[in-house]
């Protein structure tokens, strides 16, 4: 009996101490870890619109500076209006939708959308920036998932990601198609007409592929108001408000 | 005495060298196919390890006369977890990007086998100093077979060494390729199925 009590006992001291520990050390490292967890953000905000290079390392200052000088970040209404920032804090979630623009010259060059998907394991979170035109793809990055490395996984590397690049979301007649995930190579699978809308799949991820589908899909389609605004009328473009009275 | 002769020596040289766990004993080969692409990760990889397996020793060897028997294992997987979350926490505030490049691999340490075998078959039984230098014989055991097969793979691969280009422009201008083999997990397969081989060998012919 009494060999029990000092299993239990013991087990429960080890408990306490080890959970200290973790406590301790997670409590006082998340700070940096919230900082790094920021700077690879805007790193991947910056690789979506060329600003940033895979190939190279940046410093969390450089990545700041770059940022902070190309990239407005601003909240629309689903209608596609500017939100004041009271309403965002009203927190109407799904209601104000974050758009980041890279303005050049004055002139907005893209706007990114954030991305949160789906995935087979856990969520998948990334970027993906769209030409002024409102239907072309600028670039796409992943910066969070849990999908299986080497299989699913493989959507974070760049051979992937390039695939991205000047897809349409929108086919010729100008209805909306969003971006699709083919299950293998592009040019084997997926009928001609429809090769602007579909980019290669990873062989071994079909799921990965599937659910990231779908929410790309979601997500363009919930930002589908920006994009027609986007394509319908740049110049008159409620968007371009905020930059324009910046510029002057 | 001789340095050679002593026992701390002999703690430490044998699982590094006569009994290395991945070419001798065949263990922990999982994260070798997985983090060997670059010495950069390989590298890293190392270091938490040895982190992880001689302070999982010394703790271990430590509490040896107080932990009681029937829920021993237990209390070395929570010594030793703890252990892996501290490192991967430490990696994730001040290493980020190469923390990104081991994803998942750094908290599979848990799961890796040479951890519980040397905390079951040598720190229960052995004193904290001793268990100690076990655990940093193991790490550089490991962590030298991991090095090495980074060290191949990554040059034949990516035709560099810790991430710096070392084949010169002109020989892919004269047709050299990388080779596009080496980036997959096969072939740390057969990377480490030939070093096996030859420490083996090369064991084996001393005796």
């Amino acid at each position: 009996m009494s060999e029990t009590i000092k299993s239990i006992s013991f087990a429960l001291g080890m408990c306490l101490v080890c959970g200290i520990l973790l406590t301790a050390a997670a409590t006082g490292l998340q700070p940096r870890q919230e900082k790094n967890r920021l700077s690879d953000r805007q790193k991947n905000v910056l690789y979506t619109v060329d600003l940033a290079s895979r190939d190279k390392t940046y410093t969390p200052e450089q990545i700041r500076d770059i940022y902070e000088k190309n990239i407005d970040e601003i909240r629309v209404s689903a209608a596609g209006e500017i939100a004041e920032p009271a309403e965002d804090r009203a927190g109407q979630d799904g209601q104000v939708l974050t758009i980041y623009l890279y303005t050049k010259n004055g002139e907005i060059q893209n706007y990114i959308i954030p991305i949160e998907s789906q995935g087979l394991w856990g969520k998948i979170y990334g970027y993906m920036a769209l030409e002024n035109d409102g239907s072309t793809v600028a670039g796409f990055t992943v910066y969070e998932h849990s999908e299986t490395p080497g299989l699913g996984g493989e959507i974070e590397k760049q051979w992937f990601q390039e695939n991205f690049e000047g897809k349409k979301i929108v086919d010729r007649t100008g209805g909306f198609v969003a971006v699709q995930i083919a299950k293998g190579d592009v040019d084997k699978r997926v009928p001609e007409e429809k090769e602007p809308h579909y980019v290669d799949g990873i062989s071994g991820a079909t799921l990965t592929g599937r659910y990231l589908s779908e929410g790309l899909e979601k997500t363009l389609a919930r930002y589908e108001p920006v994009s027609l605004c986007f394509r319908k009328q740049r110049l008159s473009c409620r968007l371009q408000e905020p930059t324009d009275s910046g510029e002057k | 005495m001789k340095l050679t002769r002593t026992k701390a020596f002999k703690t430490f040289a044998g699982p590094a060298w006569y009994e290395n766990p991945i070419n001798m004993q065949m263990l922990g080969i999982c994260s070798a196919l997985a983090v060997t692409v670059q010495l950069k990760t390989a590298f890293v990889m190392t270091l938490a390890m040895t982190f992880v397996v001689s302070m999982s020793n010394l703790i271990i060897s430590l509490l040896r006369n107080v932990i009681p028997g029937n829920i021993r294992i237990i209390v070395e997987l929570a010594v030793i977890a703890s252990l892996v979350i501290l490192a991967d926490e430490f990696l994730r505030a001040y290493y980020f990007e190469i923390s990104k490049l081991l994803s998942v691999f750094v908290g599979l340490i848990i799961t890796n086998c040479i951890i519980l075998g040397r905390a079951e078959g040598f720190a229960l039984s052995n004193p904290p100093h001793l268990a100690f230098i076990d655990g940093l014989g193991n790490g550089v055991g490991y962590g030298s077979v991991l090095m090495s097969v980074a060290l191949i793979r990554e040059l034949f691969g990516s035709g560099s060494i810790f991430g710096y280009t070392v084949v010169p422009e002109r020989l892919y201008a004269a047709g050299y390729e990388d080779m596009g083999l080496m980036l997959l997990a096969p072939a740390a397969f057969i990377i480490i199925g030939l070093m096996a081989w030859l420490q083996k060998y090369l064991v084996n012919s001393r005796k």
